[in-house]
């Protein structure tokens, strides 16, 4: 496996968080590049011809995202979504802790292009390390004069302030994130308006993910047609995935978009631990419908896993092997959904609580028939009818499951006991 | 405009208009618990799901704005099937108890239930357990459990309002609705939320357990409390007025109510209720009573003639009873001597009169004299409604005070008390000097060179100079005090080129309606008997509705004035003050038991309907004049009744004319002595006239206010204390608490009001204030 | 309220455009000193940044990593989402409470050691994963687990 690394590419040098080892290594050349070969609106061009699109989960267009932006002179901002808390997924966190550069040069290129000058960070409450190496970057980056008043004497200035949540898996939905950077709560608002529109503090907003701006280094260095040249067409360059669950090297791993979830799993990631098989991998953060072992050979990209059924999402990739209950599965991911629901909507709030209850109680062997049914017609009551996407983010996996394992949870119905064992935990301890 | 179907029928509503609004205009009814039009979407709920053609999931319709060729469908299965989901939710939290909740009959939980739920519910597993039955003020009583977090009532309290009193606590299935560390809402607006609850979460406390919505009666009525005359439903159960709710007129108002308006309503009940009548002290029929009062008025007529009979009445009756106590005055007596208790010095040309209309079209409010928040409530919602519709709407407060507060902020121009209209001048002066016009004021005010206050600069005089004269809209709130402010305003009115409207915050409730029937709302008028009664004069004195000692500025001319009287005939719901003044009182009939019209501050005229009947002996004052004039063996027909509503009959007095220039002298600026304090008066709706029980807790402790450096100087800590005044009648006891927007040297205190003295000291007074334990040293 | 709040709340205002965005700073900053955010902190709070009470205590309770009432010095968070349950944090949770003799949710008697859930913690590779005090550390396995009560923790 002979692969040059860009995302990942400085993973293996020590101290490349600090910046003389991160310039010792072209960091910042990009940004030279950027500055003085390229107008802002070329950038934007650039990234329209790459194909680039957003790594948070939902995969669209950043360059499209960038070019809603009103030209009516107000002030823009960029904001970075760092609050990265999809279950599966921790692609975000390691480029943060260990090469923050990256993500603050991507930033700064992203900013001159989308004509921001104040650009946030907005991290997790739970990623304390992550902030602090954030901001001490960033203080760096200030004494190079990468950031600040007329970086490189370009005449562009930016700065670049690094946000703190405080314990919230719905500030990852960018409204909602905007509303917790403004010192709410973090619910999500209603659109329209579009952060385009009408974003922080009411102004013009570009919201990107931290994966999406750290392909911008790698993306001016090398030019659009390198980064079509990997993926597909309408999934074109890199991804990283992140693999955990029952693998034997569970970590990130960067690929070039369309290679073999098999491969991803075999040949990265160690295969399945203990020797075991794939029963279900869940392949892009917990809200996506699970693809089963027949499905390994599907490629990463988008539309592929799209038509296998389920979504590419954030790329956190779940393996689960074949000694493990799908009704346990279920029901611990219900309950992330419903500690994580906001509570504004009735559907989210209510749905999420009762759904997780029924599949707690049936993992626990108290199960009848008719909760199957009430399942199903739960996740019809809540899919489409929820003010934010979260809801429907909650049934992926359950209505997944049940359509590829229905035997599975039909036993735990009819024999009133988990066929697996319940090997995975004791859900009734609650 | 935008056109679109709804259910197969064509509609064209404006751009921007949400489809829930276009649906409701056509009669259709979508399901809502979280919007309202006055908050704005939200999205919430998810009730209002609706079908809109090319679209592929449904979509709320409290949050979707209509389209240009958009095909809408508000049933079908797909949509039942939604609202059946979203209703299914809401239930599996809720406590199901509707056999003991207040809100059964009238739930919008229960009635979509009906319409959308299923028959059984499938919710096997162990509900949330929540907060029930706690009190979040003395009106309100919560019940989390029922609560379907539409979040109406806190988008209410922190978005319309603007006062942060109930909060989302928490988050997902465990976010209750809460008030800030259990402490109790203090708002004049708290009781909306009541009506804003959509379920039985929010309920009123005086109303609890009263009565089931199918065994009462409602009836459309008016709050008699102010001149904002707020249109309300009230309900009724065998004969007791048991809750009074907001009524929205589409259009015109959202239906707010202050909680005085709200909770108010128990004046008919309360212990002090006159039930019988009384001569000289003694209890007696109604029978007697007329038979007694009939002869005196014979006797007075026979022997010192019609014009030593007079008519003090309150303003707060019916137009109809104001029209039958002014031709009683006419046509059974022949005396012209009619006047209203709470006449204010000043008067409003009818001409120069706004409508809430304005409000929602100004571009700059003014505040004169007094902050409206406290005379008249629901006119401080309105301007807060307009400036969060405007957010450029320019906020202005003249007084002796600091008249703006935080909910709508603008700039303060603290003045000396009662000169008004001399800084007005003044402002003008600035940008308008050579004009004829201001000549004239100057001519009429003298001095031009008013004092302020606080950080205010000569800059800051001629920026307001020129926002009163170059504002697009302009509308002025004012409290009557400073007759010469009529000058400025009708100056005011000559200067400018757009459109000046003055609401007055002054008067009894419905003193506008008293003068369309032809009782004239003349500070002159009031002060001409109370003269010639002092002067012995005046025989005859019938009181109704009035009561002087607390209305009349100055208490002991007052009590001169009803002392000096033969006989003194009061007709009201309770005993007046000081009773022993009265020959006989005997007991009236009032709102809520007499149907009638109201005029509000606008001029609009609404109608209240009764909906019980008046308690013990009490009666229509129409039933005492009839017997009076019958024992004087006069007819006294008034049929066909008069109609506040026929135009062709007209306001019954000719609108007072003002001369251009008012001959009152302005007085004189009191010498100020060190640690004294200048008495400034101000209305305060919640203490304003009719006893409530209901409302007793939340009556101020401390009806006074003073700045901080004064509190401290003279000895008052948190939350208030006890001052002497020194008037001369001794030392005068007033219970004061601090309030940062007064400056040092003021004192405010609300009028008419017991445990105020203020008409015992005089507003505008400068009176010593004295810590009470000096006094008992002495 | 302690004399330094009224900097620390200057410092937090001044990064921002707006004095609302101080808020969850400054209550990270005052937390991590008064290890939770009583009623009066609260209070000291929105007075400091001029935001109404209710505003705030409401802004606190919906962020997990605000405590209203008092926690341990020392916090121990186990995630219990997927990937760390498929990894066996159930069974590390329960090892923990049997440690500590407490359930999750409490903190030990001696106010020293709260042990708390976790959702995901975006730490999937090290599954099972916690943090003490904000601080990762993972994969813990039973052998490992008394770090958590004990050993320093850096990252």
């Amino acid at each position: 496996m002979t692969q040059t690394f860009y995302l990942l590419r400085n993973k293996a040098v020590p101290d490349i968080d600090r910046i003389e080892v991160y310039e010792a290594n072209q960091g910042y050349q990009a940004l030279r590049k950027a500055l003085k070969e390229y107008e802002p609106k070329a950038l934007v061009e650039m990234v329209k011809a790459s194909g680039l699109r957003g790594r948070g989960g939902a995969g669209f267009p950043t360059g499209m995202k960038w070019s809603f932006l009103p030209d009516d002179g107000r002030p823009r901002y960029l904001v970075v979504n760092s609050d990265e808390a999809e279950p599966g997924t921790f692609k975000d966190r390691e480029l943060i802790e260990k090469n923050p550069h990256l993500l603050i040069e991507g930033m700064i290129i992203s900013s001159y292009a989308t004509g921001a000058r104040e650009a946030y960070i907005y991290c997790r409450g739970e990623f304390l390390f992550g902030s602090e190496q954030l901001k001490r970057a960033v203080a760096e980056a200030y004494q190079r004069g990468y950031l600040g008043e007329n970086i490189l004497d370009s005449g562009f200035s930016l700065d670049i302030k690094v946000y703190r949540g405080a314990g919230a898996y719905i500030c990852g939905e960018e409204s909602a994130l905007l509303e917790s950077l403004e010192g709410k709560r973090g619910n999500p608002r209603l659109k329209p308006p579009f952060p385009a529109v009408a974003g922080l503090y009411g102004m013009p907003t570009v919201v990107n993910n931290v994966e999406t701006i750290c392909n911008l280094p790698p993306l001016v260095e090398n030019g659009p047609e390198w980064y079509r040249s990997m993926g597909t067409e309408k999934s074109p360059g890199l991804k990283i995935m992140s693999v955990s669950g029952h693998v034997n090297r569970p970590g990130n791993y960067e690929i070039p978009l369309a290679t073999p979830l098999r491969t991803l799993i075999e040949e990265y990631a160690g295969g399945v631990k203990g020797g075991r098989q794939v029963k279900a991998v869940i392949p892009g953060g917990s809200s996506v419908p699970v693809m089963t072992r027949d499905q390994l050979d599907t490629p990463l990209d988008y539309e592929s896993i799209l038509a296998a059924g389920s979504m590419l999402g954030s790329g956190g990739c779940i393996v689960i092997d074949d000694q493990t209950c799908m009704v346990a599965v279920s029901a611990r991911l219900l309950k992330f959904y419903r500690e994580e629901s906001c509570g504004k909507c009735t559907p989210c709030r209510e749905g999420t609580f009762w759904m997780t209850d029924v599949l707690e109680r049936m993992e626990a062997g108290e199960g009848t028939q008719r909760d199957l049914d009430l399942i199903r017609d739960m996740a019809d009551n809540i899919a489409g009818k929820c003010f934010c996407p979260l809801g429907d983010a909650a049934l992926g996996v359950v209505v997944s499951a049940m359509k590829y394992f229905p035997d599975e949870f039909e036993a735990h119905v009819t024999e009133h006991t988990c066929p697996m064992g319940a090997r995975l935990y004791d859900t009734v301890n609650h | 405009m935008i056109r679109l179907t709804i259910d197969d029928r064509e509609i064209t509503v404006p751009e921007g208009t949400m489809v829930v609004d276009a649906a409701q205009e056509l009669g259709i009814d979508v399901p809502i618990y979280c919007y309202h039009q006055a908050l704005g979407p939200l999205g919430a709920c998810r009730i209002c799901l609706v079908q809109v053609e090319k679209m592929p999931k449904l979509v709320t319709a409290c949050t979707t704005a209509v389209q240009e060729g958009m095909v809408v469908h508000t049933r079908g299965a797909a949509v039942d099937k939604g609202r059946q989901g979203v209703l299914e939710f809401l239930l599996i939290n809720h406590p199901l108890d509707c056999p003991v909740c207040d809100k059964g009959g009238e739930c919008f939980l229960q009635d979509y239930t009906f319409q959308y739920g299923s028959a059984a519910g499938r919710y096997d597993e162990p509900k949330i357990h929540k907060l029930k039955d706690a009190a979040i003020n003395e009106f309100i009583i919560i019940d989390q459990e029922r609560c379907v977090l539409c979040q109406r009532c806190v988008r209410f309290m922190g978005e319309y309002v603007g006062e942060e009193q109930l909060l989302l606590e928490g988050r997902g299935v465990e976010t209750v609705v809460s008030t800030v560390g259990h402490q109790a809402m203090d708002s004049q607006f708290s009781g909306n939320v009541i009506d804003l609850c959509p379920v039985g979460a929010l309920l009123s406390i005086p109303y609890r357990y009263k009565a089931r919505p199918w065994n009462l009666e409602r009836e459309e009525s008016v709050c008699p409390h102010c001149p904002v005359g707020c249109t309300t439903s009230v309900t009724s159960r065998e004969g007791h007025v048991i809750r009074v709710e907001g009524r929205p007129i589409p259009g015109h108002n959202w239906g707010w109510l202050c909680d005085r308006g709200r909770f108010g309503y128990d004046f008919g009940y309360v212990e002090d209720r006159l039930l019988n009548a009384w001569i000289d002290g003694e209890m007696t029929s109604a029978a007697e009573s007329t038979r007694t009062i009939g002869s005196w008025l014979n006797d007075t007529l026979e022997q010192h003639g019609r014009d030593s009979v007079a008519f003090l009445v309150g303003g707060q009756q019916t137009m109809e009873e104001a029209y039958q106590i002014r031709r009683f005055a006419d046509e059974v007596v022949g005396t012209s001597k009619v006047a209203v208790s709470r006449s204010v010095k000043g008067y409003l040309p009818t001409g120069l009169n706004g409508t809430f209309e304005d409000l929602d079209r100004a571009d700059t409010i003014v505040y004169l004299g007094q902050d409206p928040y406290d005379a008249v409530p629901v006119v401080h919602l309105k301007v807060r409604d307009r400036h969060l519709d405007n957010p450029g709407l320019k906020v202005i407060g003249v007084g002796a005070y600091d008249l703006t507060r935080s909910t709508v902020p603008g700039d303060a121009f603290v003045i000396e008390p009662g000169e008004e209209a001399a800084f007005l001048a003044y402002a003008l002066a600035k940008v308008a000097a050579s004009d004829p016009i201001i000549a004239r004021l100057g001519a009429e005010l003298g001095d031009f060179s008013p004092t302020f206050k606080g950080s205010t600069s000569e800059q800051d005089v001629e920026r307001l100079g020129h926002q009163l004269l170059e504002s697009e809209h302009l509308v002025l709130l004012w409290d009557g005090k400073d007759p010469h402010v009529e000058s400025v305003l009708l100056a005011l009115r000559g200067l400018r080129e757009d459109v000046t409207a003055v609401l007055p915050t002054f008067g009894p409730s419905n003193w506008r309606g008293f003068e369309r029937a032809g009782i004239a709302v003349d500070y002159d008028r009031l002060e001409a008997i109370v003269e010639e009664a002092i002067q012995g004069k005046i025989h005859l004195l019938f009181s109704i509705g009035a009561d002087l000692l607390r209305d009349y500025p100055d208490r002991e001319r007052a009590k001169a004035a009803l002392a000096a009287i033969d006989r003194v005939v009061s007709v009201g719901l309770f005993f007046p003050e000081q009773r022993e003044l009265y020959h006989a009182v005997v007991p009236g009939a009032g709102w809520s038991e007499v149907d009638g019209t109201y005029t509000n501050m606008e001029g609009r005229m609404q109608v209240a309907k009764a909906t019980v009947q008046p308690p013990g002996q009490s009666r229509p004052v129409r039933t005492y004049l009839g017997s009076w004039a019958h024992a004087l063996k006069k007819s006294f027909v008034l049929e066909p009744e008069w109609d506040p509503f026929d135009n062709n009959a007209g306001d019954l007095i000719a609108s007072v004319v003002l001369p251009e220039v008012r001959s009152v002298p302005r007085p004189a600026r009191p010498a100020m002595k060190d640690g004294a304090l200048r008495l400034v008066g101000t209305a305060l709706v919640m203490e304003n006239g009719m006893p409530s029980e209901i409302l007793q807790p939340r009556m101020p402790r401390y009806p006074g206010r003073i700045s901080l450096a004064d509190a401290r100087r003279l000895g008052i800590g948190e939350p208030g204390g006890e001052l002497g005044l020194r008037g001369q009648q001794g030392v005068i006891s007033v219970m004061v608490a601090v309030d940062e927007r007064i400056p040092q040297g003021v004192l405010v205190l609300p009028y008419g009001v017991v445990g105020s003295p203020l008409n015992q000291l005089g507003d505008g007074a400068v009176v010593e204030a004295v810590s009470l334990e000096e006094v008992s040293l002495r | 309220m302690k004399p330094e709040w009224e900097l620390w709340a200057q410092e937090a205002k001044a990064e921002f455009p707006k004095a609302n965005s101080a808020l969850l700073p400054l209550l990270h900053r005052i937390q991590s000193e008064e290890h939770y955010l009583s009623e009066d902190t609260i209070r000291d709070v929105a007075v400091l940044l001029k935001l109404p009470v209710p505003y705030v205590e409401s802004v606190a309770s919906f962020y997990s990593l605000y405590y209203k009432n008092p926690v341990g010095k020392r916090i121990i968070h186990v995630c219990v989402g997927l990937s760390c349950a498929l990894n066996g944090s159930d069974e590390l949770m329960h090892h923990l409470e049997g440690k500590l003799g407490i359930q999750e949710g409490q903190t030990t008697p001696d106010g020293e050691v709260s042990l708390l859930e976790a959702e995901c913690l975006a730490a999937c590779n090290l599954a099972p994963v916690a943090q003490v005090n904000l601080r990762f550390v993972g994969p813990v396995t039973e052998d490992t687990a008394d770090q958590l009560l004990t050993g320093e923790v850096k990252s």
